[in-house]
């Protein structure tokens, strides 16, 4: 086999010059030189264009599939808009297009900061938990009745496993009201983005991803539940006006339970 | 999980499972033989896709198809990702398993695009070190994929078959060989298909794919874009079966990822590889 000639470039800085001239728009004279030879250089320039283009497509339908409803409410041309810069600052770190959109939540938080869009980075956010929690493990629920395997005086003390797909996203806008009323191409009911916080439950239930609204205070609850704690400890947390570990029982348990969310009941350990 | 289909992938015709057939696949009076799936898309612990394999595995033997690893990426090997297709492999069992001869990243970005590698003594020691690095970190050969390109590197001094042929003696691995991207080639960049296939060992190849391309204008000349976008066409098939007169009964795959059509096309497809396959088998009895 012959061996390299010693003017040959060698494969990392092939793949250097080759990376940063799909990178960019226009491959750079010298980066020309070194893949195609002076012969083919504007060949090779022109064909670039392909790698280029799918780079660019791959990433940019990654963050449309991440983000339709974010894309449907600025609408394609400047979600396109979006995805491009986001790509400068943020290009694809993996192999799996699954995480290119990871990053953009707190990347469109910075980006619209004080511009009256600031809600859309929450939207995002609302949206990475949906997808994250498709991908997450499946456990099977259990019911409501398996608190009563305990002492009802044991109640405080137990503590509640919850599916692995549950993502809990608050914020000071209305995003539910939002990602709710766009969930289709046509057009979509306005939403009075002044109308104050919204806090969402997401989970992936047989192989759906629902979207519950909750109350600020069960948002809290369930925060707490998921974080480990006690049902005693977590309605104490949480409570900041009449929260009892009866109202919580009456309400928030029994819709957990039956919206499969609950996966095992256990002694709470130690704090 | 219900227990897989275990075993050699057979020497006849498979298709792609893509989502908009996760039902259907279940359903049909005529099977396809076998199906392949992108590892990728099963990398997580759950979702649809990932039921829907479990689902579909209990009925059909498994090929699992990566495109993320990059395996002749210059940088060290994205240790996660290979970690995550060991975990689907194990997972999912597959009969074959297959990656690229390509690259994909550097310098911490990835493009997630097969991308071409020169055909250099250092690019095939380099890739032929990767490959062993993947077999011996998963516990079994994989093949790779000859791939379609647009550009021809001046620093290549081997030709594409005697390129692919190195890395196969150097690291054990097989060969997937993809008729329609070496049609793209020898479009694209002049290859000699004729010469492509004499090169290549022929007990290498365990796996065939076939797929459609598009035609484009890039600068003053038309290209084929391997798009996987459309049915096989006659030219291909011709190739294809130069390709089983050469190297026998391969389990052939009918590979459409964009513009999905109905099942029913797909397994049009699968029929026309089949009868194919089938006038080999009895040429080789």
């Amino acid at each position: 086999m012959r061996r390299r000639p010693d003017s040959a470039p060698d494969l990392k800085a092939l793949q250097t010059a080759f990376g940063r001239s799909v990178r960019t728009a226009t491959a750079n004279t010298a980066d020309l030189h070194l893949l195609a030879g002076s012969d083919d250089a504007t060949v090779f320039g022109q064909r670039l264009e392909v790698y280029r283009n799918n780079a660019w497509q791959f990433f940019l339908t990654a963050l449309e599939r991440t983000y339709p409803v974010t894309q449907r409410r600025v609408g394609a041309d400047f979600f396109r808009q979006l995805a491009r810069d986001y790509r400068v600052q943020h290009p694809s770190q993996h192999g799996d297009l699954h995480w290119i959109g990871e990053a953009f939540p707190a990347w469109l938080a910075d980006r619209m900061q004080g511009t009256g869009y600031e809600w859309l980075a929450d939207l995002a956010r609302l949206e990475w938990a949906c997808e994250t929690s498709v991908a997450a493990a499946r456990r099977d629920p259990v019911g409501v009745e398996s608190l009563g395997r305990f002492d009802a005086d044991r109640l405080p003390q137990l503590a509640l496993v919850l599916q692995p797909s549950l993502r809990l996203v608050a914020s000071p806008f209305p995003i539910w009201s939002v990602w709710q009323a766009n969930q289709h191409e046509d057009a979509a009911a306005p939403v009075d983005l002044v109308a104050g916080a919204e806090h969402c439950a997401v989970a992936c239930i047989a192989d759906r991803v629902a979207v519950y609204r909750l109350d600020a205070a069960d948002h809290r609850v369930l925060q707490h539940l998921h974080a480990g704690m006690s049902l005693g400890d977590a309605t104490e947390a949480a409570a900041s006006d009449a929260e009892t570990l009866g109202r919580l029982l009456g309400r928030l348990l029994g819709w957990a339970f039956g919206a499969g969310l609950v996966v095992q009941v256990v002694k709470a350990s130690p704090a | 999980m219900p227990a897989p289909v275990r075993g050699p992938i057979p020497a006849r015709a498979g298709i792609g499972l893509r989502s908009q057939h996760h039902e259907g696949i279940l359903e049909l009076a005529s099977p396809p033989a076998w199906l392949e799936v992108h590892t990728e898309n099963y990398f997580h612990a759950g979702g649809p896709a990932v039921r829907a394999l479990e689902r579909a595995r209990s009925r059909y033997p498994l090929s699992l198809h990566g495109v993320g690893l990059g395996l002749g990426s210059a940088d060290p090997i994205d240790r996660g990702h290979l970690e995550r297709v060991r975990d689907a492999v194990q997972r999912f069992e597959p009969g074959l398993v297959s990656e690229h001869a390509c690259w994909g990243h550097v310098d911490g970005e990835h493009f997630n695009d097969l991308l071409p590698l020169p055909y250099t003594e250092e690019a095939v020691e380099h890739l032929a070190a990767r490959v062993r690095q993947v077999q011996d970190f998963l516990g079994r050969q994989i093949l790779i994929e000859n791939l379609s390109a647009y550009v021809n590197f001046a620093s290549s001094q081997l030709s594409e078959g005697e390129f692919l042929a190195a890395v196969v003696e150097r690291s054990g691995c097989g060969l997937l060989l993809d008729v329609n991207n070496a049609y793209v080639n020898a479009s694209n960049l002049g290859l000699d298909l004729d010469t492509f296939f004499a090169a290549l060992p022929r007990h290498a190849i365990q796996e065939i794919h076939l797929a459609g391309h598009s035609r484009r204008w890039v600068g003053t000349r038309e290209l084929l874009i391997d798009d996987h976008g459309s049915a096989v066409c006659d030219d291909v098939w011709v190739w294809y079966d130069d390709a089983l007169r050469r190297f026998g009964p391969v389990p052939t795959l009918i590979e459409w990822d964009n513009d999905v059509p109905p099942l029913a096309t797909l397994l049009a497809e699968a029929a026309r590889a089949d009868q194919r396959l089938e006038r080999c088998h009895a040429a080789a009895a």
